[in-house]
């Protein structure tokens, strides 16, 4: 079976990507609108297709406790959750990212209650910045596809070993077909490799704890492992994107940015997921009004891309950061992390903010040129 | 054969070594010792949040012979499911075992217990049951008894117990006991039995916790004893095949009330039941009669 260009919504894109990667063992509770991406697999493991396990639990509790425990068994996993399903789970999204258990973890991105809504914002991933989970937001869904794809080679490098979160927006792309290149069944498992040599692995006679009580000092170097972890992953990433380039010919920037346009702009529009992927198109218009604009997607928000963002606002004029979600009380996420990078930094390019999008609000890129005129 | 006390002390693989943190007269230490002890060469345990988590011991102290993974509250289930899954797609053979106490059993991990029945993961729970949050000082739990002094029933537990033994009869386990850290030959038999059994398996351990009873540690195996003695707990095993439940031989005289000792005499000798009131008694004498009346229906 060779390579095949086909339409396919985001949802199913993460499943072909899983298919190819072959689990040991997926858990999964259905929520709206990840659904299709678990009914797609149940399907594929229940026919035989992939020699997975597939747990139906009761919960995403239980779904990512699951994917946990065969983790730490030293299987291949997979889960995917949205939304309240992803909060209602958020005990063990910390407890698997401090564990650094190479779990992977769809997302696709819907907004919180109260009131009912399916519809996108990011303020569910991005509550969980601070689990120790590598995050990674999508613009297209053959994106979705590499993504997924590329987010075991990151989690299972033993340098690395930390769950990866690719993230999708909801309905946007997981319920909207678009071109897709699946690739070759076989070249994709080769790149991720199996996983012969898990990180950690249960056997019964090699008695061992994990996770009993610490005392403050190993505490602190288990932390501060991790956060070496972390960093370590900007290059890994990277590394990832380049490789995958090279062997399918598809690539996102550097992996952790995606630059469009020319340095020295008087307006950079900086944003997330598909609201930066429209931005591209506001883009061009504003640069067919001979307006100096150009725009950077930052695509990995946990290990966060400082140096990039050093960079970046080092070469060009002014910053419009566009945020699809905030926190209450203070401002957007992406534009709360840039604000810092420069600060640190003794960068002064100025940073506006702009929180867009929220409960799936359309945001065309016309509304985007407008908001970048009115801050030129 | 039936496990003597013999057996026991010359059981090869010893679970539970030396330097645990568990306090004088601890039932759930002594359960686990020889629980896991019986299966020790081929178990993977599974411990959430609970006095275990504690009393292993810490850092590369840990006092457990066996592979153990510490888990968040309402998840044991869930993870030894995921490891018992992982370990066949792998080849491996192994009992994982999840062990609880009350409260990650009964209250906050029921849901997850019962989800990982329902799927009859080849996993046995192991609920070790002080009747109270232990660890977090002596709270109610859900199968804490009527009358009950506990640090948030300060004046006595109004709140029927709750029994999950029969719960998971009611949901088709494979096969579901109930054990006393009394009567330890028959807690090892029982733990080898159901790893016989295909499918999901559940044993509930009244197990004497001297701190949550305000009882003197050297008494842990005369209370648990009293607890059978006066029909308390009824020890018995069912398995979902036959859908009968037989009583444990040394239980099953107390299945006649005449052969039993009063229920006072196993609240007499605990603090905590210090101060009940002949309602609170009597309620207790009826939540006892409820628990007998729903067994006799699986006796023969």
């Amino acid at each position: 079976m060779a390579e095949e260009v086909v339409m396919l919504t985001g949802n199913h894109s993460v499943s072909e990507a899983v298919k190819r990667v072959k689990p040991d063992v997926i858990a999964a509770y259905p929520i709206t609108p990840q659904t299709a991406i678990i009914e797609y697999l149940s399907r594929l493991v229940d026919s035989g297709e992939i020699d997975s396990h597939f747990l139906r639990v009761e919960s995403e509790h239980s779904a990512l406790a699951a994917v946990a425990g065969a983790s730490w068994a030293g299987a291949r996993t997979f889960t995917a959750t949205s939304s309240q399903g992803l909060l209602y789970m958020g005990e063990w999204v910390f407890w698997t990212g401090y564990a650094r258990l190479p779990v992977v973890m769809a997302v696709v991105n819907r907004c919180l209650a109260p009131g009912w809504s399916i519809w996108v914002d990011l303020q569910d991933s991005m509550a969980f910045r601070d689990a120790a989970w590598i995050q990674i937001y999508n613009k297209n869904n053959q994106e979705v596809f590499d993504t997924t794809i590329q987010s075991y080679r990151i989690a299972e490098s033993k340098d690395i070993a930390l769950p990866v979160m690719p993230c999708l927006d909801g309905f946007v792309l997981s319920h909207t077909s678009s071109k897709v290149i699946l690739s070759d069944p076989e070249e994709v498992y080769n790149f991720v490799g199996d996983y012969s040599d898990p990180i950690i692995e249960i056997d019964t006679g090699k008695p061992f704890a994990y996770g009993s009580i610490v005392m403050p000092d190993k505490y602190n170097k288990d932390r501060k492992d991790l956060m070496e972890a972390m960093e370590r992953a900007k290059a890994k990433i990277k590394a990832v994107n380049k490789e995958f380039s090279e062997t399918f010919g598809r690539s996102y920037g550097n992996g952790l940015v995606e630059k469009y346009g020319d340095d020295d702009a008087d307006l950079t529009i900086v944003g997330i997921g598909t609201m930066a992927d429209e931005t591209q198109q506001a883009i061009d218009m504003l640069t067919s009004e001979g307006l100096k604009v150009n725009s950077v997607r930052v695509r990995t928000f946990r290990p966060f891309p400082t140096e990039d963002i050093i960079d970046i606002a080092k070469k060009n004029h002014k910053l419009l950061v566009i945020d699809r979600s905030v926190s209450f009380g203070h401002e957007g996420h992406l534009q709360m992390e840039i604000e810092s990078v420069l600060k640190r930094n003794n960068i002064d390019t100025p940073v506006i903010g702009k929180v867009m999008g929220l409960g799936g609000e359309d945001v065309p890129y016309t509304r985007i040129a407008k908001v970048a005129r009115e801050n030129l | 054969m039936p496990t003597t006390l013999k057996d026991l002390m010359n059981n090869p693989k010893e679970a539970l070594l030396k330097g645990h943190f568990a306090c004088a007269g601890c039932g759930s230490a002594l359960a686990f010792r020889h629980a896991i002890g019986a299966i020790a060469d081929k178990a993977v345990v599974v411990i959430p949040a609970c006095c275990t988590s504690v009393y292993q011991g810490f850092g590369r102290g840990v006092a457990f012979n066996v592979p153990t993974i510490n888990v968040a509250f309402a998840s044991s289930d869930a993870v030894a499911a995921g490891i018992k899954h992982a370990m066949e797609k792998k080849g491996k053979e192994a009992h994982v075992v999840a062990w609880a106490g009350d409260g990650g059993t009964a209250d906050i991990g029921i849901a997850t217990l019962i989800g990982a029945c329902d799927r009859q993961d080849n996993i046995l729970h192991i609920m070790y049951s002080n009747n109270v949050y232990s660890n977090t000082g002596g709270q109610r739990s859900g199968d804490t008894p009527i009358g009950a002094r506990t640090t948030t029933t300060p004046f006595g537990n109004k709140a029927q117990r709750k029994m999950v033994p029969f719960i998971m009869m009611a949901n088709n386990a494979s096969y579901v006991a109930t054990a006393s850290v009394a009567y330890i030959p028959d807690l090892v038999d029982k733990v080898k039995k159901a790893i016989s059994y295909d499918g999901f398996k559940f044993i509930e351990i009244d197990a004497s916790c001297p701190v949550a009873w305000k009882s003197d540690s050297a008494d842990s195996i005369k209370v648990a004893r009293l607890a059978v003695e006066t029909g308390v707990w009824p020890l018995f095993e069912w398995d979902n095949k036959s859908n009968k439940a037989v009583l444990s031989k040394r239980g099953s005289k107390f299945r006649n009330k005449e052969n039993r000792k009063p229920i006072e005499e196993w609240l007499n000798i605990q603090g905590r039941f210090k101060g009940m009131s002949d309602e609170e008694i009597k309620n207790l004498y009826a939540d006892v009669d409820r628990q007998w009346t729903f067994l006799e229906k699986f006796l023969e």
